[in-house]
């Protein structure tokens, strides 16, 4: 049983970690789907149609041409427009209630209902 | 005249109210049978001047009484028939309006449908309804009242955003509406039942049939605001994480998470503290997000007009409920009789706590995900933005697990089952799951150790679900709901895996290549519609075997000015070829998107399975 257990979060794990690191289809795509178009309306970059959106996306790929990684185009844009652009926030010291409280109501939960149920 | 009637009748619907809220805490102590005579005929007469003005409101969209200011605002008299009814709660007042129709009639079929029940019980849950009632009326009345006259009298009015003007958002926030306001109602009888010391299994039994009412609403609210995002804001998705769409879906996870409860309740008359906190819960998300909606904070597409001292009142009135609700759990939770059974770990009762767990972390994911940004803004005035990837990133590993539990749980027995059932034919069905979703993963040629997992454990679900049709231990409606989540969810996942998209700026007669299709923008041609104009643009697709036509249109509607993009949408069984153009500055060219969506058409049907299986457990029991 316990080797059961120990294989599945073993999986369950590296599965988490793909996700984290996924990059499968074309950059821009993939980055401008990540920004939020400021001019508009709760809608992405990659969405959007407005001149603004359009500029940013011939500049993410005028960055990409100029051999930037993703992290640096990020940096790039957070630097220029705020934080505010992006909508996938990095782990720092504001935000790291953000990412981890769920996690911990998720512990706390799971401790809750061990100590209720019984074994035998 | 119409805005008399309409005022009148809410300041009747207000002194009746009050009525109601002074003579019930006397005719509890009385033990008369008729006692609830009186409050019932103040009920129904409550309900009578709610509906009048709701009609009185309607009446001034359909005749455009521009004397009164909301129809001035959200009305023009070239507007569709329809869309003059549907824009009655398409603006603020008309919609808080709406919240208290449905309050009033609700409270009035509950009088109606509880005449079996403790008197205590019923006369408390009416008091604590009629004080959100209340609460309501005043905050129409004094903040958002839809009957403000206007002089001189306009002739014209502002009109609706076309965006609105849509059959399937038309009834997407009555439906939407109806779900929330059952909370209500759940929440008042939870805490009627809390003091009267009736959180037993009759209260259960009474009470599912209000939570799945709400569920079911909730349910379809939800889908018909994601076809309508799907076809109308042209991005082909139908779920983007947006503030507003997030604070529909909370109530949703919490409404789930307490019918699972409130099942074990009726059964074995256990977890009787939970499911009143699940029920209060339940109904301050539904204000909540009635408050986060209507004051305008969240930065969203659905956003309409704000104004912040509606905010404060919605927010002073909510943290008047939440602690009254707080007081009375810990005052009277000494009342609740514990049985103190114990709970095996294997067993059905465990199994609907996992569920509770889950769902417990996926509203605290969505929870937190959208609150967050406000308060980081307030603390210290950093602005941050969070999108899709947030929510993927935490909900999806989660969902694993999640899914396995979830084809594992309602396979075991009530009080204590062995452990050696989780057996060969469950294990056969795993290892049938793993061998399809490598196969099927090799085949789309995707790298497989990123979704292998997930589409394990989807594909395990499905086929159990499917196999448990044949299993005569637990009831259909069930099955049908299980097995509807489980389509839901391999189905969100095959389109995500398989969807394609193509961009590109295109003029008439251009041809373009993409996959093993063609796409060919053939024409364009201007018609003239009674409140808007359209650009109408043909597109042949072709493929080996056959072609379509797809004739999506800009539309430019002249009240209030305003462009739209209408795609056009043909779905098979097997995917959705989904089209929109936009116009661009440059002579002659549009900016067209033509994506194809794998199995877009079963997301919906999945969930009408699911909410389907609610009602049917609904008209069994009453059949």
């Amino acid at each position: 049983m316990k080797i059961k257990i120990l294989i599945f979060i073993i999986i369950w794990l590296v599965s988490f970690f793909n996700f984290s690191f996924a990059d499968n289809s074309e950059k821009v795509d993939q980055i401008s789907k990540n920004l939020r178009c400021l001019i508009c309306q709760g809608q992405s970059v990659y969405d959007s149609q407005s001149d603004f959106a359009l500029s940013m996306k011939i500049l993410i790929q005028n960055k990409i041409n100029e051999g930037k990684n993703d992290e640096q185009i990020y940096d790039f844009l957070k630097s220029k427009y705020g934080e505010w652009i992006v909508y996938d926030p990095e782990i720092n010291k504001n935000t790291v209630l953000l990412w981890v409280l769920p996690l911990i109501l998720f512990v706390f939960g799971a401790i809750l209902i061990i100590k209720k149920v019984s074994i035998k | 005249m119409l805005n008399q009637i309409g005022n009148y009748s809410l300041y009747i619907a207000l002194i009746s109210s009050i009525l109601i809220i002074i003579q019930s805490p006397i005719l509890l102590n009385r033990n008369n049978i008729n006692v609830s005579g009186r409050i019932f005929s103040l009920i129904s007469i409550q309900s009578l001047m709610i509906i009048i003005s709701f009609i009185a409101l309607i009446i001034a969209f359909i005749v455009s009484d521009f004397s009164n200011e909301t129809v001035y605002n959200n009305s023009h008299t070239s507007k569709p028939l329809f869309y003059k009814i549907s824009g009655t709660w398409g603006n603020h007042e008309g919609s808080l309006l709406l919240w208290l129709l449905v309050l009033s009639i609700f409270l009035l079929i509950f009088t109606i449908t509880s005449k079996n029940l403790s008197n205590k019980y019923r006369i408390l849950t009416l008091f604590f309804q009629q004080i959100i009632i209340l609460g309501f009326l005043l905050f129409i009345l004094f903040t958002s009242n839809p009957f403000m006259s206007l002089f001189p009298i306009p002739n014209e009015g502002t009109g609706l955003n076309p965006i609105l003007q849509d059959p399937a958002l038309a009834i997407h926030p009555p439906i939407l509406y109806l779900g929330y306001v059952g909370a209500s109602i759940i929440f008042s009888s939870s805490l009627a039942a809390l003091i009267s010391g009736s959180v037993n299994k009759t209260w259960a039994k009474h009470i599912k049939n209000w939570v799945l009412v709400s569920w079911i609403f909730l349910s379809i609210g939800i889908l018909l605001g994601s076809i309508w995002a799907y076809y109308e804001l042209g991005w082909g998705g139908f779920w983007f994480w947006d503030p507003v769409e997030n604070v529909s879906l909370m109530p949703w996870f919490c409404l789930t998470a307490l019918f699972h409860t409130v099942l074990i309740l009726e059964k074995r008359e256990m977890f009787q503290s939970w499911a009143v906190i699940l029920s209060i819960t339940t109904f301050s998300l539904s204000m909540s997000g009635t408050f986060l909606v209507r004051s305008g904070i969240l930065n969203s597409i659905h956003t309409f007009a704000n104004d912040p001292s509606r905010g404060v009142f919605i927010l002073c009135f909510l943290f008047i409920l939440i602690t009254l609700s707080v007081f009375i759990y810990f005052f009277y939770q000494n009342k609740i009789k514990n049985n103190f059974s114990k709970t095996y770990i294997v067993s059905k009762e465990a199994a609907v706590l996992v569920n509770n767990l889950f769902m417990m972390f996926f509203l605290s994911v969505v929870l937190i995900g959208t609150v967050y940004p406000i308060f980081l803004e307030v603390l210290n005035n950093d602005k941050i933005s969070i999108g899709p990837p947030f929510y993927h990133k935490l909900i999806v590993p989660f969902m694993i697990p999640f899914l396995i539990f979830m084809a594992i749980g309602p396979n075991l027995n009530w009080i204590k089952d062995k452990i050696n059932k989780i057996n060969l034919q469950q294990l056969l069905f795993f290892i049938l799951s793993i061998i399809v979703s490598f196969i099927f993963l090799k085949r789309v040629g995707i790298s497989y150790l990123l979704s292998l997992p997930l589409f394990i454990a989807s594909f395990f679900l499905f086929f159990i679900t499917i196999k448990d049709f044949s299993v005569k231990k637990t009831n259909l409606s069930q099955k049908i709901s299980h097995f509807g989540f489980s389509l839901f969810i391999l189905s969100v996942l095959i389109n995500g895996v398989l969807a394609k998209e193509y961009s590109s700026n295109m003029k008439v007669g251009d041809e373009r290549k993409f996959l093993n299709k063609t796409i060919k923008f053939e024409s364009l041609k201007i018609n003239e519609n009674k409140n808007y104009q359209s650009l109408e643009a043909n597109f042949k697709i072709t493929d080996k075997n056959n072609s379509i036509n797809l004739k999506p249109e800009v539309r430019v509607y002249d009240q209030p000015q305003t462009i739209t993009s209408e795609a056009d949408i043909k779905s098979t069984l097997y995917s959705d070829n989904f089209l929109v153009f936009n116009i661009l500055k440059n002579d002659g060219f549009y900016n067209v998107r033509y994506q194809i969506k794998p199995f877009m058409i079963w997301i919906w049907i999945s969930i009408i399975l699911i909410s389907f299986g609610g009602i049917l457990s609904i008209v069994k029991k009453n059949g």
